[in-house]
């Protein structure tokens, strides 16, 4: 997995907001509810949003593919 | 990942959760006699824990919908899931509204889980026709389904007074069922943790 924004470099991982493991970034779906927020993709229609899975605990986390590396 | 043993799960995995969800509210439903016998047999597999999920007993409210009304229980139990059984009767060809809107309240719970679907029916088709209408449900909650289906016919006739199978036959074809949906879950858990989605 490399960063989007940086070909090449290793992403940043998301730590598990409940267990501290980095989590594996496994699917993305399009969130149509928000498609008429700015933040949407036009061409997809809806908000671009990534799903990961906590190894350890199984949590799982949803949240917009903009937030990657925050 | 331990490599497997010839008769179970790998050694040392954690083991699958694989909850049974029972999709009718009705009084008098003969599918709770089903899916108390489907819970029976992934209880006795190895490296499988399961439980019986009662639609009927969550705290449902309809006085909204989706994920604005999610259940925090059900929603945890979804959420360590490794895989799904849903046992659903056929009601007039379709599937029960409540388990729908139950359905409903969670997603990324859901996503790349397996899915088994029973069908239950007091006719002779065993819900044919609520499988293939909860397919192209299962796909847009995130869920995979597999190529495998528990078809329960003649409900009514089907166990005793005490709930009990009548039909033997039904045994073996319940565990071809459960094998598929355990190498299933197996695989996408293993997917979920550790295979990257690129891009």
């Amino acid at each position: 997995m490399t960063s989007p924004g940086n070909p090449g470099a290793p992403a940043v991982r998301l730590s598990c907001p409940i267990c501290g493991s980095p989590m594996n970034r496994h699917a993305e779906k399009i969130d149509t509810r928000l498609a008429s927020e700015s933040a949407g993709d036009d061409a997809l229609g809806g908000v671009l949003c990534e799903i990961l899975t906590c190894p350890t605990c199984r949590y799982v986390v949803e949240r917009r593919v903009a937030e990657l590396g925050s | 990942m331990s490599a497997p043993s010839p008769a179970g799960p790998p050694r040392g995995a954690k083991p699958l959760l694989i909850p049974v969800i029972l999709g009718t509210v009705r009084p008098g439903r003969a599918s709770e006699n089903v899916a108390r016998f489907v819970t029976a047999h992934f209880a006795a597999m190895p490296g499988v824990e399961t439980r019986l999920v009662d639609i009927r007993d969550l705290p449902t409210t309809f006085a909204g919908e989706g994920e604005d009304v999610k259940m925090a229980e059900f929603a945890e139990v979804c959420m360590i899931a490794d895989a799904f059984v849903l046992v659903v009767p056929e009601y007039n060809h379709g599937y029960p509204g409540t388990l729908k809107h139950v359905l409903d309240t969670n997603l990324k719970e859901y996503i790349h889980k397996p899915v088994g679907i029973c069908g239950v029916s007091a006719g002779p088709w065993g819900g044919t026709r609520v499988v293939e209408n909860l397919l192209p449900v299962m796909r847009e909650l995130g869920l995979v389904t597999i190529f495998w289906d528990g078809n329960f016919s003649n409900v009514h006739k089907l166990f005793d007074a005490d709930g009990r199978i009548l039909e033997p036959a039904y045994t073996r074809r319940i565990d071809k069922f459960a094998k598929e949906l355990v190498w299933m879950a197996r695989v996408l858990r293993h997917g979920r943790e550790s295979v990257p989605m690129e891009g």
